[in-house]
């Protein structure tokens, strides 16, 4: 068993996300489950009408274009594709917080990916269950 | 650099996967995909131009039971070797 990181992702900004991916790789590349549990801007970022659209940094947003420029530079795929090779590569599942669909008016089959919905105490006891639980 | 007395220079690996011009999580992701691909006991060499490859990927070798042999520096990249073990 290589053990399980989950992600409880509620925020939605690229830049936050590419952490996200990151750090979702790092776990996959080892054999890790990854769990990522989306709360409010999480779900709004993982909409497919949202997906390609959402550009806008949380942090120092007049270097957007600069960050772009440099992701390119360093060959980094935008966060939602590497996600999707993830998926590929190892066992990494999407969860959703209902309230968080119910407040953008959405279900789970809006979202880019989403394996099931779930609830405040499934994700209190996911992060407690595993090996690493981080916030995004 | 590896564990045993292995003439990188001479090395002739099973699979050599260029994931140069990629960055972290690039190359591990590379690695990972292309291991499956190599035979068991057989080498797969990675060409990575990002330095944090030096240090995940002896990482990831040992933490998901394969053998990291060592690597070369070669001009703005280096070529790293791990065996598969299983």
């Amino acid at each position: 068993m290589a053990g399980k990181m989950v992600l409880i992702v509620n925020n939605g900004t690229p830049d936050r996300l590419i952490g996200l991916a990151v750090l979702a790789s790092g776990a996959i590349a080892q054999d890790m489950e990854v769990e990522i549990y989306l709360m409010l801007w999480g779900v709004y970022a993982f909409r497919k009408d949202i997906l390609e659209k959402n550009k806008e940094l949380i942090e120092h947003k007049e270097l957007g274009s600069e960050v772009e420029e440099g992701l390119k530079r360093a060959g980094l795929k935008p966060w939602y594709e590497t996600l999707k090779e993830l998926r590929e590569l190892g066992n990494l599942k999407v969860y959703a917080c209902s309230a968080a669909l119910k407040a953008w008016n959405v279900t789970k089959d809006d979202l880019f990916i989403a394996d099931d919905v779930v609830g405040a105490v499934e994700i209190v006891n996911a992060a407690r269950e595993a090996e690493v639980a981080l916030f995004i | 650099m590896g564990g045993e007395n292995i003439d990188l220079k001479n090395i002739k690996p099973d699979k050599t996967v260029d994931a140069r011009g990629t960055s972290c999580p690039g190359p591990i992701l590379a690695a990972k995909r292309a291991i499956t691909q190599v035979p068991v006991g057989g080498i797969l060499e990675v060409l990575s131009s990002d330095s944090g490859t030096l240090k995940d990927l002896p990482l990831w070798a040992k933490k998901v039971g394969h053998e990291f042999l060592g690597y070369i520096e070669e001009p703005g990249y280096w070529r790293i070797y791990v065996r598969r073990k299983k």
